[in-house]
Parts: structure tokens; C-alpha cells; sequence
């Protein structure tokens, strides 16, 4: 047995008071998890700490909460490694972030989390009428590619660490749009074309994600939920091209094209080309196009007059020595019939190389 | 120490002070580096976006270019996103053979071939600085502490986070590098809330008020923690805070107005190169209350 | 008041399967459960679901399976029925989106499970609860036909002066408003009781909410006396290793390294019924051939590596986060442990209670098709044709009932014995105390093995606990979100659940199924092939006997 000091953050609506520290002791082998440790003190001392748990197990998505500041399952982070990342030893648990707080450690996941799951029509839309008498033949690898997203337990640990919902509390979120790839990485769904181009024009849809790693860092399933926004993107822009009003596909094909071009990075050509779908023309003549231009011109004359950028620079963008190489690696990588992804959630941390006989 | 030296596209291009004071510092610290000067861009995480693969063979052909540089113990980049980004694709390099020999088909015609030994690696500046030549080493090479100067780390998603890719699973103080390194030249590492949040520039282009609103906000919280300046390993955190800083500022309804030093900046300042030497007149917001204070600092 | 045709109590696969099949079939549904509806315990059947789906394999194989496996305590017409209906069962879920594993044809998949003499267990890697329960709560988000009442902690069931059933008592946990629903039926799909055992595999809701409420208004409990140990728990934290583990091929071994099933089960081995299996282990540890703490092992390592990251990844994860153990390298100590009851409210073919109007389906009801030892895989299968039964003829029966009027009396008196709760200042011992005993209590006598004594001895202790259980105080007096004193009522029913299970065990004097007497170590079908029943009577229990449902298959030596 050690000893463990939980500094819970307390919150009682009813009292009028506002939210305040509490320190407790607790009595754990290290191995136990923080859940453990707030269950003892439930137990022992104070039974009014109001927390959801139920199946101790990283199963049921009920006890999201932070600790020591990251947002984490309370029942799958062991209370002894807690105990070593807080400050002087301490372990802070505090509600998760993102949420109204309903009392001490309960969130109203409803108001946030379980609106932006309805938000991207939550259940499959059948390509077509079930099959009588049998099942849908679909792709085995569909079915394990989809698992990753289906593993999702709900509990709301990313939308609690969402960096971009921090912001924008518009932000359709992690969760939700993990979700919503479940459904466009299921072939018998039939509502692909729709949902993306539902999920790729909203100003708050997949081009709303920063791409901070925050989601993948915390979620204790796996289910990376950025990496799933990706390709949502992935698909909305290249199986579906679709052209939407946030310059996503826009800025994918402005940078890909360039890199293409030039093999690195022709900065000044990136924002004209992302306002154009990708194309220079249409984004330095097109009406929207130009508008934008005009938004950021404020930025580039900064730019200018800091001498960190010289016009001649900013025009003449030199081609890689070797430019003709990186376009012959396009060539030939974007000439495959299939796109080869490889996910390590379903490969394996070991890789297949490592496979027992 | 010989390095493969990957310096990025930003870096030669809207952040030349970067590169400038790269060149200037790494003599300094006995790097001797050799530049992939034909190698391309990292794909900063939307060439994987569009087609994993193709980011993947990009990636491993510039991994290819620095182990053939003969006597290099490794690769040095010094852009956070670079790292990330680099580091995702050699994870899936590394892990499948059969994988990796599909991509290094599409290098076959310049010759390359990228070989996943465990031991080869690809480490940021920030990286090198703690993990090759030791803060300990770095302090004896200190001529100008920085001493009463409060600096606020800001990381760069790409540098943090996922911490099992990036090795911080292993070497936990690998998440605190900025700031051991910060007291290691004599200056004080400023808590604040956005050390390891994000600066918002991915989105710049799709939704300019979550972007400018994600750094205007981390700016903001630095300030008000007493910074004098913040710091940052990554040129494009660099681009979405300095370069965009006066546009952030309506977006948090505030003044700003805070400087932001590249990281060799800040070491080259400790090791006694002048602020005109690292570029520092380069960058937006004006960089004068940092020289000042540097210029009142006794030489050691 | 919310008034409903058809109200639900409790949101995992059988609550939500009958919130469905109600509301397809035109009743208004209202569905009630204590917790966020993905949150219920169905999420932790990890191995999969049965159904003779294979043209190769019959439905009668899979009932004989299943008859045999209950110890020919099952009742034969509940199991053909479950049985038959599988098969459309299971398509109905894969149409409606579980992600249910493919082979390489792009057809379902299967493995094997134990007790059964067809590989027909359909799966989601192992968390096929949990894919199919939340498929059912986006079908509920669909249709909002049905109310859910998400967090809502039903306290009492309130009936007609008839005897019918005319609603539920319930406290909204958000604020600690108390409700009086109406509804011309109700379903209760409340789930099972394990925390009445320490250490347990279920979950901590899994309080026996349901079958106490319906025995304290009179319907009769059966086999309650069947309680599941599940061969595969982690020591000290009672956590679930998934029986996927052995239908993959692990294996067990004691600590002398021998793989003792073959002493056991020669043919079936690791994949006999799970009682046998867990008499097996317990026997193995009481002969001194267990380890020190305990436990034998499970040794997964056998099972291919790709096999095991693509069909067992979540005990992957629970073995390297809750045993620090890497079970893709070595094997993990493991021990029979609480995890299922077969028993609960007795009900018929259509779900029914002996109170008209009053359901119940799933682990909280006792159809009985599980007897006295239910197999691998076939509980997800019995929520979900026994709850879209329930729901079907619950929606059926209510056309052109007239809208019931429960009582506010009884909604004053659940107010008054919640109040009574809140306001008591503390004298006696605390909620958590009195669980842990009596979860130490059933663990030690009411568990593997049982003899009369420790049963009595249990009864008890039991006894005692319901009387210190009248006077607990709570620390929460608020009404946000008071955890506590909803603690102190599941503590209640735990307690009356607990004495069903203890007086059912010492009435059955033989061995059959989940249920071994070492004072009667053989099964007894003259005196005992019949289900024990319990009833409230006032303050006593009253025990009756029915009989078990033969159709086709006469009860045979047991062995695997």
C-alpha cells in the first residue's frame, strides 16, 4: 500500500458557492487506478463526490475527467503513475474540459457531446435494402478498417482535450466526426457523397480540426479520431472532389500541386492557390478568391516589411535540383489503382513483420 | 557532431532567420551539417493527408538522402512539423518490411534505399541540443546567460504529441525540453497554459477565426503570465504567431505585440551572437525589448 | 405525469432491443435507465453472439447445445424459440450496421465458443456488446418516436388497484425530481445483480434494481440459485478475460504446468460449459495446484499474434492496464469469478411476469433458457429475441387499454422513504461497509462450491445487513446528482436479491448446473429436475417449484 493525495476540484450547484480544491487521502497499491483511489475516498469519507463510473474497466466511457490537467478515462490511469506526474505528488482530478459541469466531477455530456454525435446523422443510411434471408457482402478489411471508429466508447475524453473545440465550441469535434467516418468507411452505407459534402461545407466541419494530436494523445480506445477526420478529408477531396466553401479542398490541392511543381514549399503561391481550388488562376480572379487575397493582404505587406520576405523571393519560387524525381514519385505512387493505407490499429503495434509463426 | 541536416521549406522560405541563425549557431556547438539540399518537402502532415503512401516515399527518400551521408550519426531538422510529420511516416517505415519495400521501389531509379535500423534517428535541434550535446555541455558553452529574461516555450503540436511516436512514452523529459533548456542558458521558462496547445496555423487558410483565435489566445496567456517573449521550435507556430500576431489581435480583442524567437535564436543569443547576426530584425513583431535586454546582459 | 403505452426500464440490448420493437409495432415508448443508455453493462460481452446461421449447422444443435449446457434445467420451448430465432436475429443487427467480423468471402465470420458443438459465435473483434448496443442507440436517436429518459433512477413499480401494472416511481438524477410515470405496460430490462458479489466482472450499476422491484410487488423469482462464476476473471479486481480467449485456442494450465481440462473435459477441454470449467479451476486451487495467488493461467500466447490484435484487442488492453501484463507474451493469472445470473423475475415465452402488465427480458428476467449454466455467447442472443419479444407483445396487448392512472400515494412514498434516507443523521455503519460484507460474504459462500452450512451461515449475515440497511445515512443531503442516496437503494435491492439467491441455493439439495453442493455433489432429477421460485410473502420469502419444459430432449450424463 501507498499513500495518495487526490486534490479533487468540487462543485455543488445547490451550495451557490463556487468550485474549490479538496485534498483526500487515499490508500492504494500503485497499480490501482484513479478511480479506485476516488471510489475509496467515496467510500471511507465523502460519499457526496459525484463522479460517473461503472464498469472499472475502460469499457463503459463513464468516468472521463482530467488529471493532473490531461483528460483521461479516471479508471485506466494508474494512480501511482498519476501520483508521479503531479505536482509534489499530488494528483488533480478535475471535470472534463469542453463541457458545462453539471456537479464536481459530472459533466453535461448531453449539451455538448451527444448533440454533435446527432449532429452527423448517427446510424447508417443503406445503399440499399437489406438482402433477404442473408447479410450484406462486404470487404472483410472494410469491416476491421471501420473497427477502429466503432471502438469509440463515448466517453468524451477528446472532446474534453479538443483543442480547436477550445475555441470554437461550434466545432463538430472528434467524437462526433469519428463517428461520422464509421459511416463513410462502411460500404453499405450510401450516403458517402452526402455526408461529406454535409461535413466538408460546414465552417465547423473537418476543416475546422487543427490537426493538434490532442484527440489521438488522450483517447484510451485507440480510435485517433484525427486521423479519421483525415480521411474523412481524404475521401471528401479525392474519391468525391468536393469543392467545398472552406478552402479544404482547396489547400490540399494547392500544397500537393506545389510540392508536385516545385518539391517544396512555394509559400507565396499557397494561399491564392488554396482560395482556387487549387488552381493559381482561379485564385487570383475569382470573385471569393480575391476577397480572401484581400483579407490576408494586411499579412503579406508585414510580411514584406519585415524583409523577412523579398518580392523577388516570394515570386520566384526555385525548383528542387531533383524536382523531376518528386514528380515521378507522384506519378508512379498516384497511378495506383488503390490508395495504400496502412493503419497501425489494425496491423499492430509489432507490424506484420514480427508475426509469430 | 555530423549531422544529415534537413532544414524544411519554411525555413528558406517566409522564416530565412531561421536557417540564417541555424548557420550561424551550429559552429558554435562543433555540428558540423551537412544540408539535404535535394531532398523535398515533409508533406507537414497534408501530403499524408491526401495520399499516405505518396508522404510516406517522399519522406523515405530524404530519410534515404541522410544515411548516405557518409559519418552522419543522424538527421537533424528544425521545424517541430517537419519531426511530426517525419516521424509519423518512418513509424510505418519501421514497422512494416513488406511496406517499406514497396515504398523504396519508387527510389530504386535515384539509387535510394531507405534502410529501418533501429538505431538511425531524425531529431529536431531541440532534440540534438538536450539528447546529443547535453544541457550540462550547453551551459559551459554559455558566454551571455540569459538571466532575467522570462521566456514562455511554446512547443508546436507536432513536437509533443503523439507522445508514444515521438519517444516521450521513453524519455518523459522529453516533453519539457524547452524549458529545461530555457534555465540551461541562464533564463526563466515562463509557465503558462498554451506551451503545448496550438498555434492554429494548420486551418489558416480554411477557418481563419479558430486559427487566429488559437494563437491570439496562447499569446495572450503569456503575456499575462509575464513574458518577455516566447520561443518556438516550429517556423510555422512561428509564421501563425509573429507574422500573423497584429491580425490575431482582433480576434482576442486585445493588444498583443509579443515577440517570438526562433529556437536557435535563443541559444545563439546565450552563446554570444548579436541579435542582427540570428535575423531577429526579421520578424513582425518587433524583437527591440529583447535585444535591449540583451544588450544590458554582461558578457560572461 | 408522463404517461406511455409501453415504458422501458433499463437501456442496454434488451431495454433497447424492446424500446424498438414496441414502437415499430405503434405503442408510444418511453425508456428509462439509471445511466446514459451506452453506458449500460451489455457493452462488456465481449465474445459475441450465437445463432445457427451456418447452412451446415441447425438450430437444433444449438438448442441441444444450449439444453445441455443449462443442465436440463432450461426450459426446452424458450430455448427453440431463442434458438430458431437467432439467425434472423443476427441479420436484422448486421442490416441495421454492426460491424460484425467477415470471413475472406466477405460473408460473417464465426468462432468458437464453449459448450457448443458448432463454431456459431458471430463477432466484433471482442467488443461485440458494445458495437451492437450502440447500433441500437443510433436506431433510438432515429426514431424519436421513443422518449428516452437518460439518467432517470426508477425506485419502485406502482400497480392498478387490479393488481395491473400502472407505472414507475423515479427520481431524475440530474436535479432529484421525483416522477411518477404512467404506462399501460413496463418492461424491465434492469440487467443483473453481480455487485452483490466481490469481486465481480459486472459492472458497478449491475445492482438487481429491476428483478427486486418486481419481487417486492410479487412476481415470483426463478433459479435464482444459478449464479455464474465465469472461468476467466482477474484476481482481485474480478475483471473479464473474454471466452473468446479459449474459442481462439488459448489454453489453461495450473501451476505445475499441466493443462488440467484433460482431466475434466478430455473431449472439449477449455471449451466446455463454463461451469465445468470453473469447477475445474477452483478445484485445481483447492488442491494446492494453483499459484500462490490464487489463480492458474490463461495462456494466450498460443493464438497467432495477428489473430489476436485483430479478435481479442481489448483484453489485450485490459491485461496490459488493469494486470500490467503482456498477454500477446506471456500468460495471465486468472480465476473463476461472480460474472452472470441465470436466474430473475420468471416470465413466459412472451416475456411476461406473473403481475399483468409487468415484463421483463434479459439478464434480469428468467425465461428460462440459460437453467442452470448459460453458455458463452448466448446472452446477447437472449436480450435480443426475448426483448423484441417482450416489446412486440407488450405493444400488442396495450391496444385499446385505456391510459392507466398509477397513484400519487405511491409516489409520496417512495418521496417519504427517500427523504427519510437524506435526513437520518449517521449512527450506524456506512453504505460501502455493509456492500463490501455482504460481497465478501456471497464470494466466499454462495460461490463455486456451496454446503449448507456456510449458506446458512450467508442467510445470516445477509439477514443482519437488510435490518443495518434500514437505518444507513448518507453524507450527500442534496438533490444534484446525489449519488449516495441513490447508493443506499441499490444497496436495498442488492440485499433482496442476495437473500433470493441464498435461500433458492439452500432449498436445492443437489448439484446441477452453476449450482455444486458438496453435501449433495451429484445432480438429482428425481428429486430436483424443477425451478425453484421465490416470492415475496410480507417479510418472508415464500419458496414454490414448477416445472422444467421438456420437448424433445430427455435428460443424459454431462460430460464434455
Amino acid at each position: 500500500m501507498a499513500d495518495f493525495t487526490l486534490k479533487i476540484r468540487r462543485f455543488d450547484p445547490e451550495s451557490g458557492a463556487p468550485a474549490y480544491w479538496a485534498d483526500y487521502d487515499v490508500d492504494l497499491p500503485p497499480e490501482r487506478s484513479v478511480l479506485d483511489g476516488i471510489l475509496q475516498v467515496k467510500d471511507r469519507e465523502d460519499a457526496s463526490i459525484a463522479i460517473r463510473c461503472s464498469c472499472r474497466a475502460a469499457i463503459c466511457g463513464s468516468c472521463g475527467v482530467r488529471i493532473n490537467g490531461h483528460s483521461a478515462l479516471a479508471c485506466n490511469t494508474r494512480i501511482g503513475e498519476a501520483a508521479e506526474r503531479g505536482r509534489d505528488g499530488v494528483i488533480t482530478v478535475e471535470p472534463m474540459g469542453n463541457m458545462p459541469v453539471v456537479k464536481d466531477l459530472v459533466t453535461d455530456m448531453e449539451a455538448v457531446h451527444w448533440k454533435k454525435v446527432r449532429r452527423v446523422v448517427p446510424w447508417l443510411v443503406p445503399a440499399e435494402e437489406p438482402p433477404e434471408g442473408r447479410e450484406y457482402i462486404v470487404p472483410a478489411e472494410a469491416m476491421l478498417d471501420v473497427t477502429q471508429a466503432m471502438a469509440c466508447i463515448h466517453c468524451g475524453v477528446c472532446v474534453s482535450a479538443c483543442l480547436s473545440l477550445e475555441v470554437d465550441p461550434d466545432f463538430v469535434g472528434p467524437a462526433a466526426l469519428a463517428k461520422a467516418y464509421r459511416f463513410v468507411g462502411d460500404p453499405r452505407d450510401g450516403e458517402h457523397e452526402a455526408r461529406l459534402k454535409d461535413l466538408a461545407e460546414d465552417p465547423h466541419g473537418i476543416y475546422d480540426c487543427t490537426h493538434c494530436f490532442a484527440c489521438v494523445e488522450v483517447c484510451p480506445k485507440d480510435v485517433a479520431p484525427m486521423n479519421q477526420i483525415m480521411r474523412l478529408r481524404r475521401r471528401a477531396t479525392d474519391d468525391y472532389g468536393i469543392k467545398d466553401s472552406n478552402n479544404g479542398y482547396g489547400h490540399e490541392k494547392a500544397f500537393t500541386t506545389i510540392i508536385e511543381r516545385w518539391g517544396t514549399l512555394h509559400e507565396a503561391q499557397l494561399l491564392p492557390r488554396s482560395f482556387g481550388d487549387g488552381s493559381l488562376v482561379k485564385g487570383q480572379t475569382r470573385p471569393s478568391a480575391v476577397a480572401q487575397l484581400v483579407e490576408s493582404l494586411p499579412t503579406v505587406i508585414r510580411g514584406l516589411r519585415s524583409g523577412k520576405v523579398t518580392p523577388r523571393k516570394a515570386l520566384l519560387h526555385k525548383k528542387l535540383p531533383d524536382q523531376k524525381e518528386v514528380q515521378r514519385i507522384f506519378d508512379e505512387v498516384e497511378s495506383h489503382d488503390e490508395r495504400i493505407e496502412l493503419n497501425l490499429y489494425i496491423i499492430g503495434e509489432l507490424g506484420e513483420d514480427e508475426e509469430s509463426a | 557532431m555530423k549531422l544529415a541536416y534537413w532544414p524544411g521549406c519554411v525555413s528558406r522560405g517566409f522564416t530565412p532567420e531561421l536557417h540564417g541563425s541555424v548557420a550561424k549557431v551550429a559552429p558554435l556547438l562543433d555540428l558540423e551539417l551537412v544540408e539535404l539540399d535535394r531532398a523535398n518537402c515533409c508533406g507537414a502532415g497534408v501530403i499524408a493527408e491526401h495520399n499516405q503512401e505518396l508522404a510516406d516515399t517522399l519522406n523515405a527518400r530524404t530519410f534515404a538522402m541522410a544515411q548516405s551521408v557518409d559519418g552522419a550519426a543522424g538527421m537533424m531538422n528544425i521545424c517541430s512539423t517537419c519531426q511530426g510529420a517525419q516521424s509519423e511516416c518512418q513509424e510505418r517505415l519501421d514497422i512494416s518490411g513488406s511496406y517499406r519495400a514497396e515504398v523504396n521501389k519508387h527510389l530504386e531509379a535515384e539509387g535510394l534505399s531507405y534502410r529501418a535500423d533501429g538505431g538511425w534517428w531524425n531529431k529536431n535541434f531541440l532534440w540534438i541540443l538536450a539528447e546529443e550535446i547535453g544541457f550540462e555541455a550547453l551551459r559551459e558553452r554559455v558566454v551571455r546567460p540569459l538571466s532575467g529574461m522570462r521566456i514562455a516555450p511554446f512547443y508546436g503540436c507536432y513536437i509533443v504529441r503523439p507522445t508514444k511516436r515521438l519517444g516521450i512514452d521513453e524519455r518523459p523529459e522529453r516533453d519539457q525540453y524547452l524549458g529545461l533548456l530555457i534555465e540551461a542558458l541562464g533564463g526563466e521558462a515562463v509557465e503558462y497554459a498554451g506551451a503545448r496547445k496550438c498555434c492554429g496555423f494548420p486551418v489558416i487558410t480554411m477557418n481563419r477565426t479558430t486559427s487566429l483565435r488559437q494563437a491570439g489566445r496562447h499569446l495572450a496567456d503569456a503575456i499575462d503570465a509575464g513574458a518577455d517573449c516566447l520561443v518556438t521550435p516550429c517556423p510555422l507556430c512561428h509564421l501563425n504567431l509573429d507574422l500573423q500576431q497584429p491580425a490575431a489581435q482582433q480576434y482576442v480583442e486585445r493588444d498583443l505585440g509579443i515577440p517570438v524567437l526562433h529556437l536557435p535564436q535563443m541559444v545563439g543569443l546565450a552563446l554570444g551572437l548579436e541579435p542582427k547576426e540570428l535575423g531577429m530584425g526579421k520578424h513582425v513583431v518587433p524583437t527591440d525589448d529583447v535585444q535591449r535586454k540583451v544588450a544590458d546582459l554582461a558578457a560572461a | 405525469m408522463p404517461q406511455h403505452d409501453v415504458l422501458v426500464i433499463g437501456a442496454g440490448l434488451a431495454g433497447q432491443r424492446a424500446a424498438l420493437a414496441a414502437a415499430e409495432a405503434g405503442a408510444s415508448v418511453g425508456i428509462i435507465s439509471k445511466v446514459h443508455p451506452v453506458r449500460s453493462h451489455s457493452n462488456a460481452a465481449q465474445g459475441g453472439i450465437n445463432a445457427a446461421l451456418d447452412p451446415q449447422d441447425s438450430w437444433e444443435s444449438h438448442a441441444f447445445d444450449t439444453v445441455k449446457g443449462s443442465d436440463y434445467l432450461g426450459d426446452q420451448d424458450a430455448i427453440e424459440i431463442m434458438c430458431r430465432e437467432a439467425p434472423n436475429e443476427l441479420l436484422e443487427l448486421e442490416h441495421l450496421g454492426v460491424t460484425f467480423h467477415r470471413d475472406e468471402r466477405g460473408r460473417l465470420g464465426r468462432r468458437a465458443f464453449g459448450g457448443a458443438s458448432a463454431a456459431r459465435t458471430y463477432y466484433v473483434a471482442d467488443i461485440t456488446g458494445q458495437a451492437i448496443l450502440h447500433v441500437l442507440y443510433e436506431q433510438l436517436m432515429k426514431f424519436e418516436e421513443v422518449t428516452r429518459y437518460e439518467e432517470w433512477f426508477s425506485t419502485a413499480l406502482v400497480q392498478d388497484h387490479d393488481g395491473r401494472i400502472a407505472g414507475v416511481v423515479t427520481r431524475n438524477i440530474r436535479d432529484g425530481a421525483m416522477e411518477l410515470f404512467g404506462a399501460k405496460a413496463v418492461i424491465l430490462a434492469t440487467g443483473g445483480n453481480g455487485q452483490i458479489y466481490d469481486p465481480t466482472t459486472n459492472a458497478l450499476i449491475c445492482t438487481g434494481d429491476g428483478i427486486a422491484m418486481a419481487y417486492r410487488i410479487g412476481a415470483p423469482l426463478m433459479d435464482m440459485e444459478m449464479i455464474q462464476y465465469h472461468p476467466t476473471t482477474l484476481a482481485g479486481l474480478g475483471l473479464l478475460i473474454t471466452e473468446g480467449a479459449r474459442g481462439e485456442g488459448a489454453h489453461l494450465y495450473n501451476a505445475e504446468g499441466e493443462r488440467f481440462m484433460e482431466r475434466y473435459a478430455p473431449n472439449k477441454m477449455e471449451l466446455a460449459s463454463r461451469d465445468v470449467v470453473s469447477r475445474a479451476e477452483q478445484t485445481e486451487i483447492n488442491e494446492g495446484r494453483g499459484f500462490p495467488d490464487g489463480t492458474v493461467a490463461l495462456d494466450i500466447t498460443v493464438v497467432p499474434r495477428k489473430r489476436i490484435h485483430e479478435a481479442l484487442r481489448e483484453i489485450v488492453n485490459v491485461g496490459r492496464d488493469f494486470a500490467g501484463v503482456d498477454i500477446t507474451s506471456e500468460p495471465i493469472h486468472i480465476k473463476p469469478g461472480n460474472h452472470y445470473v441465470m436466474g430473475g423475475v420468471k416470465t413466459d415465452i412472451y416475456g411476461q411476469t406473473a403481475i399483468p402488465g409487468l415484463y421483463a427480458a434479459g439478464e434480469c428476467a428468467c425465461v428460462s433458457v440459460h437453467g442452470g449454466n448459460r453458455l458463452g455467447a448466448n446472452s446477447l442472443l437472449d436480450t435480443l429475441v426475448f426483448g423484441r419479444r417482450s416489446g412486440e407483445h407488450a405493444a400488442g396487448a396495450v391496444k385499446g387499454l385505456p391510459l392507466s392512472e398509477p397513484s400519487k400515494a405511491s409516489l409520496n412514498d417512495e418521496e417519504d422513504r427517500i427523504s427519510k434516507i437524506v435526513d437520518r443523521s449517521g449512527t450506524g455503519r456506512r453504505v460501502s461497509e455493509l456492500k463490501a460484507e455482504l460481497g465478501k460474504t456471497m464470494d466466499k459462500y454462495v460461490a463455486v462450491f456451496r454446503d449448507e452450512a456456510g449458506l446458512n451461515e450467508a442467510l445470516g449475515i445477509v439477514r443482519r445487513l437488510k435490518e443495518e440497511a434500514e437505518t444507513v445515512a448518507v453524507d450527500d443531503k442534496g438533490t444534484v446528482f446525489n449519488q449516495d442516496v441513490l447508493g443506499a437503494l441499490e444497496l436495498q435491492f442488492m440485499l433482496d436479491n442476495a437473500e433470493a439467491i441464498v435461500i433458492s441455493a439452500i432449498e436445492r439439495k443437489e448439484s446441477r448446473g452453476a449450482q455444486f453442493r458438496t453435501d449433495y455433489p451429484d445432480r438429482n432429477d428425481d428429486e430436483w429436475l424443477k425451478h425453484i421460485n421465490v416470492s415475496a410473502n410480507g417479510a418472508e420469502p415464500e419458496l414454490s417449484y414448477s416445472p422444467v419444459t421438456m420437448t424433445q430432449w430427455e435428460p443424459q450424463e454431462r460430460t464434455y
